[in-house]
């Protein structure tokens, strides 16, 4: 494998991230997106935009339904990361189906939520159309589980069985939903990881481990902050709640969920790598997402490997979703420009 | 070679007579406004009053447009009212005459477009056969049409809810289509179908009948209110072409209002002497039209008019009008390409028209082809403009004395031999390929004149302002001149003529000497001005050591450029060649075809290298011209001279 793909060069998969790269929200088209009053407002300013023009085609701007929106931006990510992949034959490598992964485990989450809160159909409405031809799990079967176990039962056969496999239901068939969320991910993170040593090697192997962790730990690094600010968790109660990859050597990020309050790890977030960024801001998405959109920028200026390059394009990619998605919400509830600017992740 | 000398004008007089005054300034052609008061100025202020006009204006130019006519400038005398309300009543009274043919034509487009959207609903649904009033009338069943995303279309029949759906047609994001269900749990289906972002078609009432039917009313009545809207549209135009000289009076008058009202915003307001409103207007004129331009305000009674020497207000700076013959002039363009020169800078339109010509003339010399583009710009002198076919004529020229010289015709390189033997003179023509060296030598020398021509100017344009760095101590100053053509004197002298000119107190006094000046020309620069000795030119510490590396690169820079820039006139001679060449190719291509081909060899030959190498040429020269030659001794960092007018323009901004 490691001989067919240093054959392979990925070069043009680089220069046409880069190429999409370059089609992304500014901070001008996010200033004229706040300019609008309406959710039609918004949808039309979308659907002129070199970024989301073909996502918006046929949409009528005047009945689209805001939810609608948000999932035709969540499309455009997700049909840009299909048209990377297929550029270059590359989604026959494992390693490039991560972002299906992502949104199957979101769906299997969705469903495990489902059946622990007995809304009927909540998972059905909710699931995203466009995953069920391009997922290898059976999405809408999945809709027929009443209990847990049924659904482990339905998901035989697939990467996912395994990890949740091992977690036991309660007698009501519902089940712990964060043990199943951490488990999921966990298992996706180090099969990546897996992934990044046995296909890459040398320097495409070491930036996209980076990558991977410097995700890992930012997205631990918030959650650790909630767990410690909203429920008061120990130490030791944080470090089993988070991402922990096995084999990765312990590093500075330890100290961090050993902090005693808040306020203290938000000293220790203000002066890390994680939340570096131009602007004061005492929200930690805020303050992490904008470090991140920098470093991943950064990142993809400078790589010359595919698997990288599209690793950080789809995470910028789904900032940028965020962000939009945040002002479409604004402007729904007419929130004050100000406070909106405050509150936006990249600006 | 000079810029235009300018009067600082200061124009006052009471807030009345502001509007004449403005209009004098406009009509004399020749006055450049100034804000009358920047910031800080405690002696008045600036007029800021809202522009009336411009409302009316912008309501007028939707009224013409919206009535199908192109405004044209029109002599406004014979309209007497004047004042916004004046002006605004007539608006009125146009749009009240036309309210009714508008309304009608509003209310036609608004049903044109609602019929013209159910058609298109109406389109997707062609297979349903059911009269859509039955369907819509049943008691116990809801029936919605609409259009689902394509992707949720498989969710339906996971749904264990009681409804059913009949598609009618796919497109490639959509699935239109039709669902039944109870009247009772209608909330609920509708809630869920809402979920999946199923977008409902509200059909208008008056759709009756199967899909079919519906559409053939519908087109129906889309006949009859096209037809409607078709005879609305003429009545607009009957009231067009009625009322256009009055509307054309009207738009130019407002449009005349508005521009004159804006020039109001670089006015002054001041307290008169005897405590009145006034006004002052700043500017600048030529000098010599001192007595053109006050004779113009004679008729005023209260507005007089100041000169005042063009350095005299420190808050501006005077505008620069480049003063030129008719023989340099169409080649200001290229100065003002660069940039136009300060005002008490150096015009350098003479010398780029000379060089320019020059250079042209020696490197595309052809005597026919110099022809054709001499008669090219006289016959097209409208379409490239006065500036740019006086330029190619003046180059047209050049080309065709250099190619007489060479005794190229359209590339006949010995056409004509004879006329110079005839003549006697037997050193002409020079025939390119045979004397190359003699080509390439002359175009380095041409190179090198024009180099210390450069650095002359600069050093008169440095003594001007009083700028010894630059005069002196620069590498284009009397340093730099000197360094300059001791080294080309001792190499030339050396190699070419076998002269031992470079003897130690040559190098030293003329070489190592000004070298060491250019060294440390800001520390001898600040002994002239300041007499004290400083390492930088704003006073900055900076140590000896920063001193020296800094200075020892520019240095390195500066001898680079020297060389680099005397070998860059190299070009001149290669492009003799490259010409001589071409044409050669051109001939040879001719020599091999028939003979009823080789005049259309020869024409579309010469046609192709005029077209190639002249723009190659022009665009070479030009950039001699800045590179080589501009760089040296001009900034360019003027300001041009803008008379105010009031020119007519059928655009407005909405």
């Amino acid at each position: 494998m490691r001989a067919t793909l240093e054959c392979y060069s990925t070069n043009a998969t680089v220069a046409k991230i880069r190429a999409m790269h370059g089609r992304m929200f500014t901070a001008d088209n996010y200033r004229e997106l706040m300019t609008k009053k309406s959710v039609p407002e918004c949808a039309e300013y979308l659907s002129r935009t070199e970024r989301y023009r073909s996502a918006f085609k046929d949409t009528d701007p005047n009945t689209i339904h805001r939810g609608y929106l948000e999932e035709l931006l969540n499309k455009a990510n997700f049909d840009d990361y299909i048209r990377v992949c297929e550029f270059q034959g590359l989604d026959s490598i494992p390693y490039y189906r991560f972002l299906i992964s992502r949104r199957e485990i979101q769906c299997i989450l969705l469903m495990i939520n489902n059946i622990n809160s007995e809304l009927e159909n909540s998972y059905l409405n909710s699931l995203p159309g466009y995953m069920i031809r391009r997922s290898k799990v059976k999405l809408l079967e999945l809709s027929r589980a009443e209990t847990f176990d049924e659904l482990v039962k339905i998901l035989k056969g697939t990467p996912y069985y395994k990890p949740l496999s091992k977690i036991k239901a309660d007698p009501d068939g519902k089940v712990d939903y964060t043990a199943c969320e951490l488990a999921l991910r966990k298992d996706d993170f180090e099969k990546l990881i897996k992934y990044a040593e046995d296909v890459f090697i040398g320097s495409e192997e070491r930036e996209l481990k980076e990558i991977i962790y410097y995700e890992i730990d930012s997205t631990n690094i918030i959650n650790a902050y909630r767990m410690k600010k909203y429920f008061g968790y120990s130490a030791e109660k944080i470090k089993n709640s988070i991402i922990n990859i096995s084999g990765r050597p312990k590093g500075r990020i330890q100290k961090y969920y050993e902090l005693d309050t808040p306020e203290q790890m938000l000293d220790w977030i203000e002066n890390s790598k994680f939340g570096k960024c131009d602007r004061d801001t005492d929200v930690i998405e805020t303050r992490i997402m904008q470090a991140r959109y920098r470093w991943l920028s950064h990142v993809l200026a400078g790589t010359t490997s595919a698997p990288v390059a599209l690793y950080a394009f789809v995470r910028l990619c789904y900032i940028e979703e965020k962000n939009l998605v945040h002002i479409i919400e604004a402007i729904r509830y007419g929130a004050d420009t100000s406070v909106l600017e405050k509150d936006m992740l990249i600006f | 070679m000079a810029i235009e000398k300018m009067s600082l004008v200061s124009i006052t007089g009471d807030m009345e007579e502001l509007d004449d005054a403005l209009q004098k300034c406009c009509d004399s052609g020749f006055f450049h406004i100034e804000p009358a008061f920047s910031g800080g100025e405690g002696r008045g202020h600036l007029l800021n009053e809202k522009n009336e006009y411009e409302a009316i204006l912008k309501r007028l130019s939707q009224f013409v447009t919206y009535v199908g006519l192109t405004p044209v400038e029109t002599d406004h005398s014979s309209l007497s009212a004047k004042s916004p309300d004046e002006l605004s009543a007539m608006c009125d009274e146009l749009e009240n005459e036309l309210a009714a043919l508008k309304d009608k034509k509003q209310e036609d487009d608004q049903r044109i477009s609602e019929l013209s959207a159910a058609q298109i609903q109406i389109e997707h649904l062609k297979g349903m056969n059911s009269d859509f009033q039955q369907l819509f009338s049943c008691k116990y069943v809801s029936v919605r049409i609409g259009r689902l995303p394509i992707d949720n279309y498989s969710k339906l029949e996971y749904y264990n809810e009681n409804f059913f759906f009949v598609p009618f047609e796919t497109s490639e994001n959509f699935c239109w289509e039709m669902y039944f269900c109870p009247e009772s749990e209608k909330e609920l289906i509708d809630d869920l179908f809402r979920s999946m972002y199923f977008e409902r078609i509200m059909l208008p009432r008056y759709v009756s009948g199967n899909a079919d039917e519906a559409l053939a009313r519908i087109n129906d009545e889309l006949k009859e209110l096209k037809a409607s809207s078709a005879e609305t549209d003429k009545k607009i135009s009957d009231f067009r072409n009625s009322r256009e000289k009055e509307l054309q009076v009207l738009f130019s008058k407002v449009r005349f209002l508005s521009d004159s009202f804006e020039l109001r915003r670089n006015v002054g307001a001041i307290n008169g002497r005897i405590g009145n409103r006034a006004f002052m207007i700043k500017g600048f004129i030529p000098k010599k039209r001192e007595d053109k331009f006050s004779e113009l305000f004679k008729q005023l009674e209260t507005t007089t008019v100041t000169y005042m020497p063009a350095d005299a207000d420190a808050s501006c700076t005077p505008p620069t009008m480049l003063k030129n013959n008719f023989l340099t002039r169409p080649f200001t363009m290229m100065v003002e390409m660069y940039g136009l020169p300060e005002y008490d800078g150096i015009n350098p339109t003479a010398f780029v028209a000379l060089t320019y010509t020059l250079l042209f003339g020696i490197m595309f010399g052809d005597l026919g082809q110099g022809l054709v583009l001499f008669l090219g710009s006289i016959l097209l002198n409208k379409k490239l403009g006065a500036k740019a076919a006086g330029m190619v004529r003046r180059v047209g020229l050049s080309s065709m004395v250099f190619g007489t010289l060479y005794g190229s015709f359209f590339g006949y390189e010995e056409l004509l031999d004879p006329v110079f033997e005839n003549l006697g003179i037997d050193f002409l023509p020079l025939k390119v390929f045979r004397q190359t060296n003699f080509i390439l030598i002359t175009a380095v020398g041409i190179g090198i004149a024009l180099i210390v021509i450069s650095m002359l100017l600069n050093i008169y344009a440095g003594f001007k302002k009083k700028d010894y760095e630059k005069a002196i101590f620069g590498c284009n100053g009397i340093c730099g001149l000197i360094f300059y053509s001791s080294v080309i004197v001792g190499v030339v002298g050396s190699i070419m003529f076998d002269m031992k000119i470079m003897s130690t107190p040559f190098v030293i006094c003329l070489i190592v000497i000004p070298l060491i000046c250019i060294f440390c020309r800001v520390p001898f620069a600040a002994a002239v001005k300041y007499k004290k000795l400083q390492l930088s030119e704003d006073g900055e510490k900076m140590t000896i050591g920063n001193f020296i590396v800094e200075n020892f690169f520019e240095m390195f820079e500066f001898v680079l450029s020297y060389v680099s820039n005397t070998m860059s006139f190299l070009r001149v001679g290669g492009f003799v060649l490259s010409h001589a060449g071409m044409m050669l190719v051109v001939m040879t291509l001719m020599d091999g075809a028939s003979a009823v081909a080789q005049p259309i060899v020869l024409v579309i030959g010469n046609l192709f290298v005029m077209a190639m190498e002249g723009m190659i040429v022009a665009i070479q020269i030009i950039r001699l011209e800045f590179y080589e030659m501009f760089s040296r001794f001009y900034d360019g960092g003027g300001k041009p001279f803008e008379p105010i007018s009031l020119k007519f323009s059928a655009q407005v901004e909405q």
